[in-house]
Protein backbone atom coordinates (compact mmCIF):
# COMPACT_ATOMS: atom_id res chain seq x y z
CA UNK A 1 0.00 0.00 0.00
CA UNK A 2 0.61 3.61 -0.59
CA UNK A 3 2.53 2.35 -3.74
CA UNK A 4 4.87 4.89 -4.50
CA UNK A 5 4.35 6.78 -7.56
CA UNK A 6 1.41 7.72 -8.80
CA UNK A 7 0.05 5.96 -11.62
CA UNK A 8 -2.88 5.31 -13.64
CA UNK A 9 -5.04 2.31 -13.48
CA UNK A 10 -1.87 -0.27 -14.05
CA UNK A 11 -1.04 -4.01 -13.01
CA UNK A 12 -1.07 -2.65 -9.54
CA UNK A 13 -4.74 -2.16 -9.48
CA UNK A 14 -6.33 -4.48 -6.94
CA UNK A 15 -9.70 -4.79 -8.55
CA UNK A 16 -10.19 -8.55 -10.48
CA UNK A 17 -11.04 -8.53 -14.24
CA UNK A 18 -13.84 -10.49 -13.67
CA UNK A 19 -16.27 -9.74 -10.06
CA UNK A 20 -19.17 -11.86 -9.80
CA UNK A 21 -21.50 -11.29 -6.79
CA UNK A 22 -23.56 -14.97 -6.16
CA UNK A 23 -26.51 -15.45 -3.83
CA UNK A 24 -26.05 -18.99 -3.37
CA UNK A 25 -26.29 -21.11 0.21
CA UNK A 26 -28.08 -19.05 2.31
CA UNK A 27 -25.69 -15.89 1.48
CA UNK A 28 -23.61 -14.61 -1.02
CA UNK A 29 -20.00 -15.88 -2.52
CA UNK A 30 -17.82 -13.59 -4.22
CA UNK A 31 -15.57 -15.00 -7.22
CA UNK A 32 -12.82 -12.49 -7.99
CA UNK A 33 -10.82 -13.60 -10.98
CA UNK A 34 -7.43 -11.81 -12.16
CA UNK A 35 -5.81 -12.49 -15.33
CA UNK A 36 -3.08 -10.05 -15.27
CA UNK A 37 -4.18 -7.03 -17.41
CA UNK A 38 -4.64 -9.68 -20.56
CA UNK A 39 -8.35 -9.69 -22.17
CA UNK A 40 -10.46 -12.19 -19.81
CA UNK A 41 -10.79 -15.36 -22.45
CA UNK A 42 -13.72 -16.94 -22.95
CA UNK A 43 -12.67 -20.17 -21.34
CA UNK A 44 -12.49 -18.51 -18.41
CA UNK A 45 -16.10 -17.60 -18.23
CA UNK A 46 -16.92 -21.33 -18.96
CA UNK A 47 -14.53 -22.26 -16.09
CA UNK A 48 -16.86 -19.52 -13.97
CA UNK A 49 -19.79 -21.12 -15.20
CA UNK A 50 -18.58 -24.36 -14.14
CA UNK A 51 -17.51 -22.78 -10.32
CA UNK A 52 -20.67 -21.43 -10.20
CA UNK A 53 -22.44 -24.77 -10.66
CA UNK A 54 -20.48 -26.52 -7.93
CA UNK A 55 -21.91 -23.93 -5.58
CA UNK A 56 -25.54 -24.32 -7.07
CA UNK A 57 -25.29 -28.43 -6.76
CA UNK A 58 -23.76 -28.06 -2.81
CA UNK A 59 -26.83 -25.41 -1.97
CA UNK A 60 -29.53 -28.18 -3.53
CA UNK A 61 -27.43 -31.39 -2.26
CA UNK A 62 -26.63 -29.97 1.22
CA UNK A 63 -29.14 -27.36 1.94
CA UNK A 64 -30.81 -28.31 5.78
CA UNK A 65 -33.36 -25.96 4.58
CA UNK A 66 -34.54 -27.59 1.31
CA UNK A 67 -36.79 -30.10 2.44
CA UNK A 68 -36.59 -32.30 -0.40
CA UNK A 69 -32.30 -31.75 -0.28
CA UNK A 70 -30.46 -35.13 0.20
CA UNK A 71 -29.55 -34.63 3.26
CA UNK A 72 -32.65 -32.68 4.83
CA UNK A 73 -33.87 -36.70 3.50
CA UNK A 74 -31.05 -38.00 5.50
CA UNK A 75 -31.49 -36.61 8.25
CA UNK A 76 -35.01 -37.82 8.64
CA UNK A 77 -34.44 -40.82 7.93
CA UNK A 78 -36.21 -40.95 5.01
CA UNK A 79 -32.91 -42.39 2.38
CA UNK A 80 -29.62 -44.27 4.01
CA UNK A 81 -26.42 -42.64 3.03
CA UNK A 82 -25.92 -45.16 0.44
CA UNK A 83 -29.18 -43.42 -1.40
CA UNK A 84 -27.92 -40.18 -1.02
CA UNK A 85 -25.41 -38.56 -3.69
CA UNK A 86 -21.42 -39.66 -4.49
CA UNK A 87 -20.94 -35.87 -2.63
CA UNK A 88 -22.81 -36.47 0.84
CA UNK A 89 -20.85 -39.71 1.40
CA UNK A 90 -17.37 -37.51 0.22
CA UNK A 91 -18.38 -35.01 2.52
CA UNK A 92 -19.21 -37.02 5.57
CA UNK A 93 -15.63 -38.72 5.66
CA UNK A 94 -13.97 -35.35 5.21
CA UNK A 95 -16.08 -34.82 8.63
CA UNK A 96 -15.01 -37.23 10.24
CA UNK A 97 -11.53 -36.82 9.30
CA UNK A 98 -11.94 -33.18 10.87
CA UNK A 99 -13.77 -34.47 14.36
CA UNK A 100 -11.03 -36.57 14.27
CA UNK A 101 -8.61 -34.24 14.05
CA UNK A 102 -9.96 -31.87 16.46
CA UNK A 103 -10.60 -34.10 18.97
CA UNK A 104 -14.34 -33.93 18.67
CA UNK A 105 -14.45 -30.39 18.77
CA UNK A 106 -15.89 -30.36 15.45
CA UNK A 107 -18.65 -33.22 15.52
CA UNK A 108 -21.20 -33.07 13.02
CA UNK A 109 -23.08 -35.93 14.37
CA UNK A 110 -23.28 -34.04 17.27
CA UNK A 111 -25.81 -31.19 16.63
CA UNK A 112 -29.25 -30.99 16.72
CA UNK A 113 -31.51 -32.99 14.71
CA UNK A 114 -29.38 -35.20 13.50
CA UNK A 115 -26.39 -34.99 11.25
CA UNK A 116 -25.53 -31.88 9.83
CA UNK A 117 -22.17 -31.24 7.65
CA UNK A 118 -23.04 -27.27 7.12
CA UNK A 119 -20.17 -26.35 8.88
CA UNK A 120 -17.79 -28.15 6.54
CA UNK A 121 -20.23 -28.43 3.17
CA UNK A 122 -19.78 -23.98 2.61
CA UNK A 123 -16.01 -24.04 2.49
CA UNK A 124 -15.62 -27.00 0.73
CA UNK A 125 -18.12 -26.21 -1.69
CA UNK A 126 -16.17 -22.95 -2.11
CA UNK A 127 -13.01 -24.51 -2.42
CA UNK A 128 -14.41 -27.21 -5.34
CA UNK A 129 -15.52 -23.60 -7.15
CA UNK A 130 -11.96 -22.45 -6.95
CA UNK A 131 -10.41 -25.45 -7.98
CA UNK A 132 -12.89 -25.20 -11.16
CA UNK A 133 -11.59 -21.52 -11.76
CA UNK A 134 -8.30 -22.40 -12.25
CA UNK A 135 -6.59 -22.91 -15.23
CA UNK A 136 -4.47 -20.91 -18.23
CA UNK A 137 -5.45 -17.54 -18.50
CA UNK A 138 -6.62 -17.15 -14.72
CA UNK A 139 -3.11 -15.58 -12.45
CA UNK A 140 -5.29 -15.59 -9.74
CA UNK A 141 -8.86 -16.37 -8.36
CA UNK A 142 -10.31 -15.93 -5.06
CA UNK A 143 -14.07 -17.59 -3.62
CA UNK A 144 -15.48 -16.26 -0.98
CA UNK A 145 -18.24 -17.58 0.49
CA UNK A 146 -19.53 -15.39 3.60
CA UNK A 147 -16.17 -14.57 4.64
CA UNK A 148 -14.58 -18.29 4.17
CA UNK A 149 -12.11 -17.57 1.09
CA UNK A 150 -10.41 -19.75 -0.52
CA UNK A 151 -7.57 -18.47 -3.36
CA UNK A 152 -4.48 -19.26 -6.26
CA UNK A 153 -2.41 -17.88 -7.51
CA UNK A 154 -1.54 -14.10 -6.73
CA UNK A 155 -3.76 -10.68 -7.37
CA UNK A 156 -1.51 -8.91 -8.33
CA UNK A 157 2.13 -10.19 -10.32
CA UNK A 158 4.02 -11.53 -7.31
CA UNK A 159 2.13 -9.99 -4.73
CA UNK A 160 0.27 -12.06 -1.35
CA UNK A 161 -3.39 -12.59 -0.81
CA UNK A 162 -4.20 -10.21 2.04
CA UNK A 163 -6.70 -10.62 3.54
CA UNK A 164 -8.38 -8.87 7.21
CA UNK A 165 -10.03 -10.69 10.17
CA UNK A 166 -13.26 -9.18 10.91
CA UNK A 167 -13.09 -7.96 14.35
CA UNK A 168 -15.80 -10.12 16.70
CA UNK A 169 -16.33 -7.11 18.74
CA UNK A 170 -17.37 -4.83 15.28
CA UNK A 171 -19.98 -5.49 12.92
CA UNK A 172 -17.20 -2.96 10.88
CA UNK A 173 -13.83 -3.79 12.20
CA UNK A 174 -10.75 -5.45 11.31
CA UNK A 175 -8.75 -7.26 13.85
CA UNK A 176 -5.75 -8.32 12.12
CA UNK A 177 -4.13 -8.64 8.18
CA UNK A 178 -3.22 -12.28 7.15
CA UNK A 179 -1.36 -13.13 3.75
CA UNK A 180 -3.41 -16.25 2.63
CA UNK A 181 -2.00 -18.44 -0.23
CA UNK A 182 -4.60 -21.00 -0.19
CA UNK A 183 -7.51 -20.60 2.18
CA UNK A 184 -8.59 -18.85 5.06
CA UNK A 185 -11.55 -19.23 7.20
CA UNK A 186 -13.34 -17.72 10.46
CA UNK A 187 -15.80 -18.69 12.84
CA UNK A 188 -17.53 -17.13 15.70
CA UNK A 189 -17.84 -13.67 14.17
CA UNK A 190 -20.29 -10.93 15.38
CA UNK A 191 -22.51 -11.32 12.17
CA UNK A 192 -22.64 -15.23 12.58
CA UNK A 193 -21.83 -15.81 15.95
CA UNK A 194 -25.28 -17.54 17.44
CA UNK A 195 -24.92 -21.09 15.65
CA UNK A 196 -22.11 -22.72 16.47
CA UNK A 197 -22.83 -25.81 19.06
CA UNK A 198 -20.83 -27.06 21.69
CA UNK A 199 -20.57 -30.74 20.20
CA UNK A 200 -19.86 -31.70 24.16
CA UNK A 201 -22.44 -29.81 25.78
CA UNK A 202 -25.07 -29.93 22.57
CA UNK A 203 -25.70 -26.50 23.61
CA UNK A 204 -24.86 -22.59 21.35
CA UNK A 205 -21.55 -21.45 22.53
CA UNK A 206 -17.96 -20.43 22.04
CA UNK A 207 -15.19 -20.53 24.18
CA UNK A 208 -13.34 -17.47 21.95
CA UNK A 209 -15.02 -14.43 20.50
CA UNK A 210 -13.89 -15.92 16.92
CA UNK A 211 -11.26 -18.26 15.67
CA UNK A 212 -9.49 -18.04 12.43
CA UNK A 213 -7.81 -20.62 10.66
CA UNK A 214 -5.54 -20.47 7.51
CA UNK A 215 -4.06 -24.07 5.44
CA UNK A 216 -4.04 -25.49 1.94
CA UNK A 217 -7.83 -26.69 2.15
CA UNK A 218 -11.00 -24.36 2.54
CA UNK A 219 -13.13 -26.93 3.84
CA UNK A 220 -11.06 -27.96 6.37
CA UNK A 221 -10.14 -24.89 7.74
CA UNK A 222 -13.64 -24.15 8.09
CA UNK A 223 -14.02 -27.46 10.32
CA UNK A 224 -11.38 -26.47 12.15
CA UNK A 225 -12.40 -22.45 12.73
CA UNK A 226 -15.16 -24.47 14.31
CA UNK A 227 -13.76 -26.63 16.09
CA UNK A 228 -11.10 -23.71 17.48
CA UNK A 229 -14.32 -21.18 18.50
CA UNK A 230 -16.28 -23.98 20.61
CA UNK A 231 -13.31 -25.50 22.10
CA UNK A 232 -10.84 -22.26 22.69
CA UNK A 233 -7.23 -22.16 23.43
CA UNK A 234 -7.19 -25.84 23.84
CA UNK A 235 -7.62 -26.49 20.19
CA UNK A 236 -4.89 -24.03 19.07
CA UNK A 237 -2.22 -26.70 19.40
CA UNK A 238 -4.18 -29.10 17.82
CA UNK A 239 -4.46 -27.02 14.78
CA UNK A 240 -1.02 -26.21 14.59
CA UNK A 241 -0.03 -29.77 14.57
CA UNK A 242 -1.76 -30.19 11.17
CA UNK A 243 0.48 -30.02 8.18
CA UNK A 244 0.29 -26.68 6.80
CA UNK A 245 -2.72 -25.47 9.03
CA UNK A 246 -2.26 -22.29 11.93
CA UNK A 247 -4.74 -20.85 13.96
CA UNK A 248 -5.55 -17.67 15.64
CA UNK A 249 -8.41 -16.72 18.16
CA UNK A 250 -9.34 -13.37 19.40
CA UNK A 251 -11.21 -12.97 22.45
CA UNK A 252 -13.87 -10.14 23.05
CA UNK A 253 -11.58 -7.65 25.30
CA UNK A 254 -9.08 -7.90 22.50
CA UNK A 255 -7.03 -10.44 23.52
CA UNK A 256 -5.81 -13.29 21.63
CA UNK A 257 -3.70 -15.96 20.72
CA UNK A 258 -2.38 -17.80 17.52
CA UNK A 259 -0.16 -20.72 16.28
CA UNK A 260 3.33 -20.02 16.72
CA UNK A 261 3.60 -20.10 12.18
CA UNK A 262 0.37 -17.63 11.98
CA UNK A 263 0.73 -15.85 8.59
CA UNK A 264 -0.24 -11.95 9.28
CA UNK A 265 0.97 -9.88 6.82
CA UNK A 266 3.66 -7.18 7.77
CA UNK A 267 2.15 -5.07 10.29
CA UNK A 268 -1.03 -7.58 10.71
CA UNK A 269 -1.16 -8.76 13.92
CA UNK A 270 -3.89 -7.64 16.50
CA UNK A 271 -1.42 -5.63 18.28
CA UNK A 272 -0.18 -3.64 15.19
CA UNK A 273 -3.56 -3.00 13.92
CA UNK A 274 -5.18 -1.70 16.81
CA UNK A 275 -2.24 0.87 17.24
CA UNK A 276 -2.88 1.55 13.69
CA UNK A 277 -6.69 1.92 13.97
CA UNK A 278 -6.21 4.39 17.22
CA UNK A 279 -4.77 6.62 15.31
CA UNK A 280 -0.87 5.51 15.23
CA UNK B 1 -27.61 -12.16 26.37
CA UNK B 2 -25.63 -9.78 24.36
CA UNK B 3 -27.26 -10.10 21.01
CA UNK B 4 -29.43 -7.33 19.96
CA UNK B 5 -31.87 -7.62 17.25
CA UNK B 6 -29.38 -6.19 15.01
CA UNK B 7 -27.35 -9.26 15.01
CA UNK B 8 -30.26 -11.46 15.25
CA UNK B 9 -31.12 -9.75 11.62
CA UNK B 10 -27.63 -10.53 10.13
CA UNK B 11 -28.30 -14.58 11.26
CA UNK B 12 -31.75 -14.97 10.26
CA UNK B 13 -30.69 -13.36 6.88
CA UNK B 14 -27.73 -15.79 6.33
CA UNK B 15 -29.49 -18.68 7.03
CA UNK B 16 -32.72 -17.58 5.12
CA UNK B 17 -31.01 -19.46 1.74
CA UNK B 18 -34.03 -21.17 0.77
CA UNK B 19 -35.10 -17.83 -1.24
CA UNK B 20 -35.24 -18.27 -5.07
CA UNK B 21 -32.85 -15.81 -6.75
CA UNK B 22 -31.76 -14.84 -10.00
CA UNK B 23 -28.80 -13.00 -11.27
CA UNK B 24 -28.17 -11.21 -14.25
CA UNK B 25 -26.50 -12.55 -16.85
CA UNK B 26 -23.60 -10.09 -17.05
CA UNK B 27 -19.91 -10.16 -16.70
CA UNK B 28 -20.82 -8.32 -13.42
CA UNK B 29 -23.68 -8.90 -11.63
CA UNK B 30 -25.07 -8.19 -8.37
CA UNK B 31 -27.49 -10.51 -7.15
CA UNK B 32 -30.75 -10.40 -5.49
CA UNK B 33 -30.74 -9.31 -1.49
CA UNK B 34 -30.35 -12.88 0.45
CA UNK B 35 -33.23 -11.30 2.27
CA UNK B 36 -35.21 -8.21 3.17
CA UNK B 37 -34.67 -6.97 7.22
CA UNK B 38 -38.15 -6.44 7.48
CA UNK B 39 -38.65 -9.95 8.40
CA UNK B 40 -36.06 -10.84 10.70
CA UNK B 41 -36.87 -7.12 12.42
CA UNK B 42 -40.55 -9.31 12.47
CA UNK B 43 -39.45 -12.26 14.48
CA UNK B 44 -39.10 -9.83 17.83
CA UNK B 45 -35.55 -9.46 19.38
CA UNK B 46 -35.24 -12.97 21.23
CA UNK B 47 -32.36 -14.63 20.52
CA UNK B 48 -33.60 -18.48 21.52
CA UNK B 49 -33.17 -20.25 18.48
CA UNK B 50 -30.25 -18.68 16.39
CA UNK B 51 -28.39 -21.32 16.77
CA UNK B 52 -29.98 -23.64 14.12
CA UNK B 53 -32.13 -20.91 12.62
CA UNK B 54 -34.51 -18.44 13.44
CA UNK B 55 -34.63 -17.79 10.01
CA UNK B 56 -37.26 -20.05 8.77
CA UNK B 57 -40.10 -18.10 8.25
CA UNK B 58 -39.14 -15.86 6.57
CA UNK B 59 -40.98 -13.47 3.61
CA UNK B 60 -39.11 -13.35 0.27
CA UNK B 61 -36.48 -11.03 -0.38
CA UNK B 62 -37.91 -7.75 -2.53
CA UNK B 63 -36.21 -8.75 -6.00
CA UNK B 64 -34.05 -5.95 -6.49
CA UNK B 65 -31.26 -5.75 -8.84
CA UNK B 66 -28.88 -2.76 -9.68
CA UNK B 67 -26.08 -2.58 -12.59
CA UNK B 68 -22.52 -3.19 -10.96
CA UNK B 69 -20.55 -0.98 -12.36
CA UNK B 70 -21.79 2.37 -12.38
CA UNK B 71 -18.44 3.62 -14.71
CA UNK B 72 -18.14 7.05 -13.69
CA UNK B 73 -13.78 7.65 -14.02
CA UNK B 74 -11.46 9.01 -11.69
CA UNK B 75 -11.55 12.63 -11.16
CA UNK B 76 -8.48 15.19 -10.82
CA UNK B 77 -9.00 18.24 -9.70
CA UNK B 78 -5.77 21.17 -9.89
CA UNK B 79 -4.76 20.23 -6.73
CA UNK B 80 -3.74 16.58 -7.26
CA UNK B 81 -6.50 15.26 -5.20
CA UNK B 82 -8.52 12.85 -6.76
CA UNK B 83 -12.42 11.20 -6.66
CA UNK B 84 -13.67 7.74 -8.03
CA UNK B 85 -16.82 5.97 -7.15
CA UNK B 86 -16.89 2.01 -6.92
CA UNK B 87 -19.39 0.11 -8.32
CA UNK B 88 -22.66 -0.44 -6.55
CA UNK B 89 -22.64 -3.21 -4.37
CA UNK B 90 -24.98 -5.04 -2.34
CA UNK B 91 -24.26 -5.08 1.62
CA UNK B 92 -27.02 -7.40 2.53
CA UNK B 93 -29.16 -4.29 3.79
CA UNK B 94 -29.44 -2.97 0.39
CA UNK B 95 -27.56 -1.21 -2.45
CA UNK B 96 -24.26 1.00 -1.91
CA UNK B 97 -21.69 2.49 -3.54
CA UNK B 98 -18.23 3.95 -1.47
CA UNK B 99 -16.72 7.16 -2.81
CA UNK B 100 -12.99 7.63 -2.46
CA UNK B 101 -10.88 10.78 -2.64
CA UNK B 102 -7.38 10.31 -2.39
CA UNK B 103 -3.90 12.52 -2.59
CA UNK B 104 -1.51 10.52 -4.84
CA UNK B 105 -2.42 7.71 -3.60
CA UNK B 106 -3.17 8.27 0.09
CA UNK B 107 -6.69 7.65 0.61
CA UNK B 108 -8.17 10.89 2.36
CA UNK B 109 -11.61 10.32 2.68
CA UNK B 110 -14.17 7.30 1.93
CA UNK B 111 -17.71 8.29 1.91
CA UNK B 112 -20.86 6.46 0.84
CA UNK B 113 -22.16 7.20 -2.50
CA UNK B 114 -25.52 5.80 -3.08
CA UNK B 115 -27.15 3.60 -0.45
CA UNK B 116 -30.43 2.38 -0.88
CA UNK B 117 -32.04 0.35 2.07
CA UNK B 118 -35.35 0.42 0.98
CA UNK B 119 -36.01 3.13 3.65
CA UNK B 120 -36.16 0.37 6.41
CA UNK B 121 -35.64 1.78 10.14
CA UNK B 122 -33.45 -1.58 10.95
CA UNK B 123 -31.36 -0.88 8.45
CA UNK B 124 -30.94 2.05 8.51
CA UNK B 125 -29.77 1.79 12.39
CA UNK B 126 -27.13 -1.01 11.24
CA UNK B 127 -26.08 2.08 8.66
CA UNK B 128 -25.63 4.81 11.39
CA UNK B 129 -23.73 2.45 13.28
CA UNK B 130 -21.24 0.37 10.73
CA UNK B 131 -20.63 2.82 8.02
CA UNK B 132 -18.94 5.58 9.56
CA UNK B 133 -16.80 2.57 11.32
CA UNK B 134 -16.10 1.46 7.57
CA UNK B 135 -14.77 4.63 6.37
CA UNK B 136 -12.79 5.41 9.17
CA UNK B 137 -11.15 1.90 9.02
CA UNK B 138 -10.48 2.59 5.78
CA UNK B 139 -8.72 5.63 5.66
CA UNK B 140 -6.82 4.77 8.70
CA UNK B 141 -5.86 0.92 7.62
CA UNK B 142 -5.52 1.79 3.87
CA UNK B 143 -7.42 -1.17 3.51
CA UNK B 144 -7.77 -1.23 0.07
CA UNK B 145 -4.88 -3.16 -0.44
CA UNK B 146 -6.85 -6.33 0.75
CA UNK B 147 -8.70 -8.96 -1.12
CA UNK B 148 -11.39 -9.52 1.14
CA UNK B 149 -12.64 -10.02 4.92
CA UNK B 150 -12.52 -13.31 6.72
CA UNK B 151 -15.46 -13.68 9.19
CA UNK B 152 -17.95 -10.77 7.90
CA UNK B 153 -20.65 -11.89 5.97
CA UNK B 154 -22.16 -9.17 4.30
CA UNK B 155 -21.44 -5.49 5.02
CA UNK B 156 -17.55 -5.10 5.10
CA UNK B 157 -17.72 -7.48 1.97
CA UNK B 158 -20.05 -5.03 -0.09
CA UNK B 159 -18.33 -2.05 1.39
CA UNK B 160 -14.61 -3.41 0.55
CA UNK B 161 -15.31 -4.52 -2.96
CA UNK B 162 -17.12 -1.03 -3.86
CA UNK B 163 -13.95 0.43 -2.41
CA UNK B 164 -11.56 -1.73 -4.21
CA UNK B 165 -13.39 -0.91 -7.72
CA UNK B 166 -13.24 2.54 -6.75
CA UNK B 167 -10.00 2.11 -5.75
CA UNK B 168 -8.69 0.33 -8.96
CA UNK B 169 -10.16 3.82 -11.04
CA UNK B 170 -7.70 5.97 -9.36
CA UNK B 171 -4.85 3.61 -9.82
CA UNK B 172 -4.65 2.93 -6.00
CA UNK B 173 -2.65 -0.15 -4.84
Amino acid sequence: MNAGPQGPADERAVAPDVHRIEPVMGTVVVVDIYTGGDPVPADVYRRLARARAVLHRADAVFSTWKRESPVSRLRRGEVSLEETPPDVREVLELCASARDATGGWFDPWAMPGGVDPTGYVKGWAAQKALDALVGSGVTGALVNAAGDIACSGSPSPGGPWRIAVADPSSRAGIVAVAEVTRSIATSGTYERGAHLVDPRTGLAGTRVASATVTGPDLGRADALATALAVGGDEVLPLVGGLEGYEGLTVQRDGTWSATPAFPFAAGGTPDEVARLLAGG
Amino acid sequence: MRRTPIVLAATAAGLAGVLGFHTKPAKVAVGVSPAGTTGAAATGGTAAGSSTGSGATRAPAPATTAPARSSSAGRRSATGTRSATGSVVNYNYGLMSVKVTASGTKITSVTIATLDDGGNSLSQSIDQQSIPLLEQQAVRAQSASIQGVSGASYTSAGFVQSLQFALSKLGIK
